[in-house]
């Protein structure tokens, strides 16, 4: 039996384990969150390294990209090299391959998605695989990376702008402590009705909202109508509530085990311990092979409104 | 140690580099706040009035409450608003003590590595 555990920021009301079997080998996956105790989940962290065959880094990124460039948090570093033996990853190995291949499945396998398609991405840095292959896809794409993250009423509309503003931006913004531009803890159970309300806009002229499941809800409106959803990390209730607002269709880019989405860090764990690699030598290719192995296919959730 | 003069003169330096970005105008359009500027070993004070998307300087303090209060000693300041230092470094290790709530000092930061960042 292999172990892999998930060692989030984010709220332990998400708490939750697994067993299941890929391709063969059978896992026990859980999730331990720290409810953005930061130095709780240092020690954890340590407690776990050399007992269980990887450890993925929830509710924060450690690495994100726009571009060639890769931009490293100093908290996410902190927490990755607090880790000695055990390969840890933040998921952003996956959200390359993983995500980046959800829109391709689903621009030839569906309709949902065609050039001028409007999707509005939540965040793009920390999914650039994603961004990557909507403007591949000629979407009329929304970056709210600067809406969302900073609350500047500014939608991003190019890559090319994305990577200059992150240039600018990146090298020193990742220095700051992390809960200032992302929610951690119980900012995660909470609706920011201030900005909900002033950029509700920006959800609602979308026709695909995509992105981080955190950021997606903290600014969810009341009223969607009939937008696809495309996230992971989501649960029962996640559904329940996407689907009170008018969302019209999820889609998960992570496998579903026993109803729940997992994050990218979770499965990218699972990954490499499947691969046996260290880390450092996995490649995209690695991650694409195995995948195929496994036959990861996004899963289309249709609404009930 | 800076004198008053030099924090002046890297505020209008500041403010200049402002209002030459024409899209940093527009982002800050909806981001209407008074920012005092305080120096902790010299008597030196300013005030940073933003407003439509323009900024304005003046000195001293301004007559009502302002929604940022940014404390550093002298050369702190001066470094920072001529762009010779970012403000994250002094921010973290608590040479820059920024009074205002956390929305609004990720968006001051955002503005001055705008103006002055790579």
């Amino acid at each position: 039996m292999k172990r892999v555990v998930s060692v989030s920021l984010g709220s332990s009301r998400r708490d939750h384990q697994v067993l299941v079997e890929l391709l063969g080998e059978q896992f026990e996956i859980s999730r331990l969150g720290m409810d953005g105790d930061f130095d709780r989940a240092l020690a954890k962290l340590q407690q776990l390294d050399g007992q269980v065959d990887a450890i993925g880094l929830g509710g924060i990124d450690v690495y994100v990209y726009a571009g060639n460039k890769r931009y490293a948090f100093k908290d996410g570093l902190r927490l990755m090299e607090a880790v000695k033996t055990t390969p840890v990853v933040d998921g952003s190995g996956l959200k390359n391959t993983l995500e980046r291949e959800t829109v391709t499945y689903l621009l030839q396998n569906t309709d949902y998605i065609k050039k001028g398609t409007r999707v509005l991405m939540v965040s793009a840095v920390d999914r650039f695989g994603m961004a990557e292959a909507f403007a591949t896809a000629q979407c009329d794409i929304t970056y709210g990376d600067l809406i969302f993250a900073a609350g500047i009423p500014y939608p991003i509309k190019t890559l090319q702008e994305l990577e200059e503003i992150a240039a600018r931006l990146l090298p020193e913004m990742t220095k700051l402590p992390f809960h200032m531009l992302y929610p951690t803890g119980k900012q995660q159970e909470t609706r920011d009705e201030e900005k909900t309300q002033k950029f509700a806009q920006y959800y609602q002229d979308a026709e695909v909202i995509a992105g981080d499941f955190h950021f997606i809800k903290r600014y969810l409106p009341d009223k969607l109508n009939g937008q696809m959803i495309i996230t992971n990390t989501t649960t029962a209730a996640d559904l329940e509530l996407l689907s009170q607002c008018g969302a019209g269709r999820l889609v998960t880019t992570t496998p579903v085990f026993e109803g729940r989405s997992f994050g990218t860090n979770v499965i990218e764990g699972a990954l490499v311990a499947l691969l046996g690699k260290p880390w450092e030598n996995i490649n995209p290719v690695d991650y694409l092979g195995i995948i195929k192995q496994l036959d990861f296919k996004p899963r289309i959730i249709e609404m009930v409104n | 140690m800076a004198t008053h003069e030099e924090i002046a003169a890297s505020l209008q330096a500041f403010c200049e580099g402002y209002q030459n970005n024409q899209k940093l105008k527009l982002m800050n359009r909806d981001w209407n706040r008074i920012i005092v500027i305080k120096a902790n070993d010299i008597d030196s004070q300013h005030t940073l009035t933003l407003h439509n998307g323009e900024l304005s300087l003046t000195q001293g303090t301004p007559g009502q409450t302002a929604d940022l209060v940014v404390t550093s000693d002298s050369e702190t300041l001066a470094d920072m608003f001529y762009g010779d230092i970012t403000p994250t470094e002094p921010y973290m290790n608590g040479t820059l003590v920024i009074q205002g709530t956390e929305d609004d000092i990720v968006r001051l930061d955002f503005i001055s590595l705008m103006i002055w960042g790579e």
